[in-house]
């Protein structure tokens, strides 16, 4: 049994994986359908009200999933990698495994990896349904638009997971990790508001998936965004480390 | 192997440890003693590197992966099994022989509960289980914090027995406020109280300093009648009645009793069911150091 291993059996027998997988999968396979068939949906309350739709692209299908999937999605998946990465969320299983390791990065690198990966996995099998759905129901994406949309997406939700990381590791409590990310992941884009700044920031990524299928955008457009997003997730890994080494029990 | 030297730590104005210094005999299980609050559990986590002390130092001169380390009250993945959680264990103590992990769950009385996730294991089960975990690795160094606080009689009698069998093997410090498990198991005692190290010596030396000239003295029917009637002799400090049929009788010297506690309480005409010496507690003893 190892750390890894350990990391593995947290992720699949407390059902985190699980309940990722479900978030991104059901959003996956409900994003596109709703594209194609909101208009009609609609039409069916029977209001007296005629709300006219434009017809759907392609691009609406992956737009429908990357909405649900940045919001509820990533919220499930704060509160899932808060569960993993707050090591001393209860002292007593962290004098366990603290006391047993030579660095508390030991520690932190399985369970940032997992976290990450499981992450990860999640989005893209929710992303391959949803793509799946939308090459059925709306018509064919654009492979360079979608897989370079991922890669930005992925790099996003890196930085997430090293903000949770840095976060726990602060405030020992899964409870504030998960409140203090949150409101973090919700200023980023309140302040992306102002032009010049935005496109620096890592929340810039959200929205390359849909803008890359729309537009014939270079990717790098998105190189700033990138590039500040990695230097950030290596600062709050590092943070995420130092602040873990100096905590007491 | 364990060297504690000056150690002070503060949490803002509050002074949990002041200037302690130990000497824990290797290969001695070495009891820490002293009420909630005195300071046990901050020294050990300082020892364990828990906690970073304000002065002085705590070293243990043994690798991390022969340190075992086991909190009051051991909480593990409640979707592990206990085998995994030794198993674990002895990975990270590096431990190769994988006989290790059998021997151990036996060891602690778990072998019918190995399988089982730990979500379901009562407070005396986990506390066993954290025993194992701390033994797999065959540790040199073995820091208990109170390791029997909740477990009823037989749990901790099992607990003690296996801190008891440690004994030469490793060098183990444990603390307890229950100064009837110290005295049982161990064979060194710190007494902490208010931050600061009251007494560090052997038991037993610790219950000859404490002890009083005094002899139990057990007689049927009234004992305030035979108490009234040694009170005037002139080797008899005090003599009080500690309970129905029981008195307590402090003497000048122990010789002195020897030589006229018998013959007194045949002419006071006292029912006499036994006479023996005032065996001296742990507790008693600690009582009077800390009061």
């Amino acid at each position: 049994m190892t750390l890894w291993r350990l990391e593995l059996l947290r992720l699949t027998r407390s059902r985190r994986l699980l309940a990722l997988m479900v978030v991104y999968v059901f959003f996956g396979a409900t994003g596109p359908f709703l594209a194609r068939y909101l208009g009609e949906i609609v039409e069916q309350f029977g209001t007296d009200v005629v709300v006219q739709f434009p017809t759907p692209v392609p691009a609406d299908g992956i737009a429908q999933y990357t909405s649900n999937a940045n919001q509820i999605g990533l919220l499930v998946a704060v509160i899932v990698a808060a569960g993993g990465l707050v090591i001393d969320a209860i002292p007593e299983m962290s004098v366990f495994l603290r006391t047993r390791v030579d660095a508390v990065s030991d520690l932190l690198t399985p369970r940032l990896v997992m976290s990450f990966s499981a992450i990860a996995a999640a989005f893209l099998a929710g992303l391959a349904f949803a793509w799946y759905e939308t090459a059925i129901l709306l018509g064919g994406l654009s492979i360079d638009g979608m897989l370079a949309g991922a890669a930005f997406a992925l790099v996003y939700l890196a930085f997430v997971v090293a903000l949770v990381a840095a976060i726990g590791s602060r405030s020992g409590s899964v409870l504030t990790t998960v409140a203090v990310s949150i409101v973090v992941l919700l200023v980023l884009p309140v302040l992306g508001i102002a032009e010049a700044l935005g496109r620096w920031l890592p929340s810039h990524l959200l929205g390359a998936l849909d803008t890359m299928l729309r537009t014939s955008e270079s990717a790098t457009e998105y190189l700033p965004a990138t590039v500040v997003t990695v230097a950030l997730t290596a600062v709050l890994i590092w943070l995420a480390t130092r602040w873990a080494a100096t905590q007491e029990l | 192997m364990i060297r504690v030297q000056g150690l002070s730590k503060h949490y803002g104005s509050h002074i949990a440890l002041d200037d302690v210094t130990l000497n824990v005999p290797v290969g001695a299980v070495y009891g820490l003693v002293g009420p909630n609050g005195a300071g046990k559990t901050t020294l050990l986590s300082i020892l364990a590197g828990l906690r970073a002390p304000t002065s002085g130092e705590a070293t243990i001169d043994a690798p991390h992966t022969r340190t075992a380390v086991l909190p009051d009250a051991p909480r593990f993945d409640r979707w592990l099994t206990a085998r995994e959680v030794v198993e674990l264990a002895a990975h990270l103590a590096g431990q190769t022989d994988e006989a290790a992990v059998v021997r151990v769950i036996q060891g602690a009385g778990l072998a019918h509960a190995a399988d089982r996730a730990v979500g379901g294991f009562s407070r005396g089960m986990l506390q066993r289980l954290g025993i194992a975990a701390a033994l797999v690795g065959d540790p040199v160094v073995v820091l208990l914090d109170e390791p029997a606080a909740a477990l009823d009689p037989a749990g901790r009698r099992e607990v003690l027995d296996l801190v008891r069998d440690m004994r030469g093997a490793a060098t183990v410090v444990f603390s307890s406020h229950i100064l009837s498990d110290v005295q049982a198991v161990s064979d060194t005692v710190g007494i902490l109280h208010e931050g600061r190290l009251r007494y560090e010596g052997r038991v037993a030396e610790l219950l000859d300093q404490a002890a009083e000239t005094a002899y139990i003295v057990a007689v049927r029917g009234d004992a305030t009648t035979v108490a009234s009637g040694l009170e005037p002799e002139p080797w008899v400090e005090g003599a009080t009645v500690e309970a129905d049929g029981v008195l307590r009788v402090a003497v000048t010297s122990l010789s002195d009793a020897e030589q006229h506690l018998v013959p007194a309480l045949a002419a006071l005409r006292a029912t006499v069911v036994s006479v023996e010496p005032e065996a001296v507690t742990l507790e008693q003893a600690f009582l009077e150091m800390t009061s």
